[in-house]
């Protein structure tokens, strides 16, 4: 073939390439748009089915392809990271995707779970993972739950609130009294529970801060009217409590949750492989999965709830985000915007 | 719309005043003094912006009234910076951009301080919202040039100067990296926060979609150059668009229960 019609030949070829970029780029776009209307569980839905599928693919072998028709996306680095560093993203997900994990579990064999939720119980041993579906699969190694804690700010905080609407809001610190005003006197912070029983007997009543299971946190209070009068009240986290009929003062104890945290341990033939408290923004990574604190019995917390990703597909994720910032960086501060300051200043026409 | 009677709010009311003033001066042609109320703004900003630090005990960028806050300082050293080193002038935009971001933290964002919550708490949570507001910054001033040269304009203020649509384009080469490491960023933490780099939820989504835009826009300006300045022009006011969308609209309208709720 002449060279001219090759070149003729190419030039339309990168032509058509590039304005098939820009068409998959502006449907992506209105994808997105449209999934941003969605929600979060039928957009997933949308952007995984077949049609979509379809075009991930497109579009990674339209970058690949890119890079083979046009010199430039080869020769200048910077460029060449931002194009893989995309492809590289886009495989990574499709490898990562249940339909990926489907295809290598058909094809190859290897059997692995995409995501799903543990429940595990204080002190035992799981490695039963719930499927989205209900269904249920097991890891090739368990997971123990040592424990399972809440973290709170501090201090906690005290609400009163008279009939009238007035409101205050006190620290918890212990003995320190606080005023309430004229009208009301004054009120002091006696004792913490973390689970707070009463057991009522005749006459007598006995408060406990109760040991093992359960949850109730309160606070019992002082609180000392103008004319001398001091009576004990209890604040509860989670109910209003038991409120007299001449109770003019409405008491709540508050605290602001800072983290949540599952001591686990990773057992394998009943040894203890791996160790570590996981916390929000802080998961376990063992076995080609990763353990997110995730959910916890809200009542009493006695379990955790984790969620387990498999870390397939996120190497290569993550390798392009790096490839793409660096290369956008490069190209566009360093190359385009350098070269440019260059000339400016050797023209040395920077008037300040 | 809200009145805050705090010395926050009172904070926030007079760098709105010091950057409307100092519009104003421009555009009377008086750049000395409006200069000088420039700078005034951007140091009560910068008081605005350490006083609330002071006040909550963290680096206030947890919800939009702090993010807001802190776009209210950052306009004028970028605009300085464009000035400097990037040959792009536009000092009367900037003074607008920073008076009209602090428009919602003094009037609409609610002020209260609040603990940060389990998944707020990570290295990833300030460079992730910095780098974004950065970004919005210089994508603003670009599609202010796009107005600019849609309006006619073609020519720079003198020969030191961009004219309106290579201002556009180099606002942009500017902001796109910044953007692009702002969602690179933010998929990062969420695979650390939630388990998953990309979770759909609409904010994922818009910001996907305006990072899009200029995506689209580089690419159309690689192809076409300067030979559609107005569809170039066009690209920059949709991504700013799309941004303020990203922005606001999610989290104000509650239309979509997302896992990014905590903004409202
Ligand atoms: C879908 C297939 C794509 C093709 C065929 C393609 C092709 C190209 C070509 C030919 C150039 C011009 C290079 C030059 O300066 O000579 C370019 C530039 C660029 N591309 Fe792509 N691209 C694609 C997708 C993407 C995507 C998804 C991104 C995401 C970041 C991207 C980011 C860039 C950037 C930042 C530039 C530099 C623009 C500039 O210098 O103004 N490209 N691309």
């Amino acid at each position: 073939m002449p060279m001219s019609i090759d070149r003729g030949f190419k030039k339309k070829f990168r032509r058509a390439a590039m304005w098939g970029a820009m068409a998959l780029i502006v449907l992506l776009f209105f994808l997105s748009v449209y999934g941003a209307f969605l929600g979060p569980q039928r957009a997933k839905e949308l952007f995984n089915s077949v049609p979509l599928t379809v075009y991930w693919v497109a579009f990674a072998v339209l970058l690949t392809v890119g890079i083979a028709l046009f010199r430039r996306l080869l020769r200048v680095p910077a460029l060449l990271l931002v194009h893989t560093g995309c492809i590289f993203i886009l495989a990574g997900a499709i490898w990562g995707s249940e339909a990926g994990h489907k295809l290598r579990k058909k094809h190859f064999g290897i059997d692995k779970i995409p995501t799903g939720q543990m429940q595990i119980y204080e002190g035992y041993s799981d490695n039963r993972v719930i499927l989205e579906d209900n269904r249920i699969r097991e890891l090739p190694f368990y997971i123990r739950l040592k424990d399972f804690r809440i973290e709170y700010y501090k201090p906690g905080r005290l609400y009163i609130e008279a009939e009238r609407g007035e409101r205050w809001m006190f620290p918890v610190e212990i003995g320190t009294e606080f005023s309430l005003g004229l009208d009301f006197g004054t009120v002091k912070i006696i004792r913490v529970f973390e689970n707070f029983q009463i057991a009522i007997d005749g006459e007598s009543r006995t408060v406990t801060d109760e040991p093992g299971p359960g949850s109730n946190p309160a606070l019992e209070v002082r609180i000392e009217s103008p004319d001398g009068q001091a009576a004990t009240r209890y604040a509860f986290e989670r109910s209003l409590g038991h409120i007299g009929r001449d109770d003019e003062l409405l008491l709540s104890y508050e605290r602001v949750i800072s983290d949540y945290v599952s001591e686990l341990q990773v057992i394998r033939d009943g040894e203890v492989v791996a160790e570590k408290d996981i916390e929000v923004n802080h998961p376990l990574h063992f076995g080609g999965y990763h353990f997110y604190q995730h959910s916890y019995d809200a009542r009493a917390g006695q379990y955790t709830v984790l969620m387990v990703a498999s870390d397939t597909g996120l190497a290569s994720v993550y390798a392009g985000y790096l490839m793409l910032c660096v290369g956008v960086f490069w190209h566009l501060w360093l190359r385009k915007l350098s070269k440019r300051l260059n000339r400016f200043t050797i023209t040395g026409s920077n008037s300040e | 719309m809200e009145i805050k009677y705090t010395i926050q709010g009172l904070l926030i009311y007079i760098t709105i005043a010091a950057y409307l003033l100092a519009l104003l001066a421009s555009l009377v042609r008086r750049p000395g003094t409006g200069h000088a109320l420039y700078v005034l703004g951007f140091v009560m900003a910068v008081v605005s912006f350490g006083y609330r630090w002071y006040h909550v005990r963290h680096v206030p960028m947890q919800n939009l009234f702090e993010v807001f806050l802190c776009l209210g300082v950052i306009c004028y050293p970028v605009s300085r910076l464009c000035r400097r080193i990037l040959r792009v002038r536009a000092y009367g935009a900037d003074m607008l951009i920073g008076a009209v971001v602090l428009v919602p933290a003094g009037f609409i964002f609610n002020a209260d301080p609040q603990k940060l919550p389990p998944a707020l708490q990570s290295w990833l949570f300030i460079p992730h919202v910095a780098v974004y507001m950065v970004s919005y910054v210089f994508m603003a001033k670009a599609a202010f040039f796009g107005v600019w040269q849609l309006a006619g304009k073609t020519r720079g203020p003198d020969d030191n100067l961009l004219p309106p649509e290579e201002a556009t384009y180099r606002m942009v080469c500017v902001g796109f990296p910044l953007l692009t490491l702002g969602l690179v960023l933010g998929s990062v933490w969420g695979k650390l926060a939630w388990g998953d780099y990309w979770g759909w939820d609409p904010k994922e989504l818009w910001s996907l979609a305006s990072w899009l835009v200029y995506v689209g826009y580089l690419h159309f300006r690689y192809m076409f150059g300067k030979r559609h300045p107005r569809i170039n022009s066009i690209w920059a006011i949709a991504g700013i668009v799309v941004i303020v969308v990203t922005l606001l609209w999610v989290n104000l309208s509650r239309l979509f229960a997302g896992l990014h709720s905590y903004g409202t």
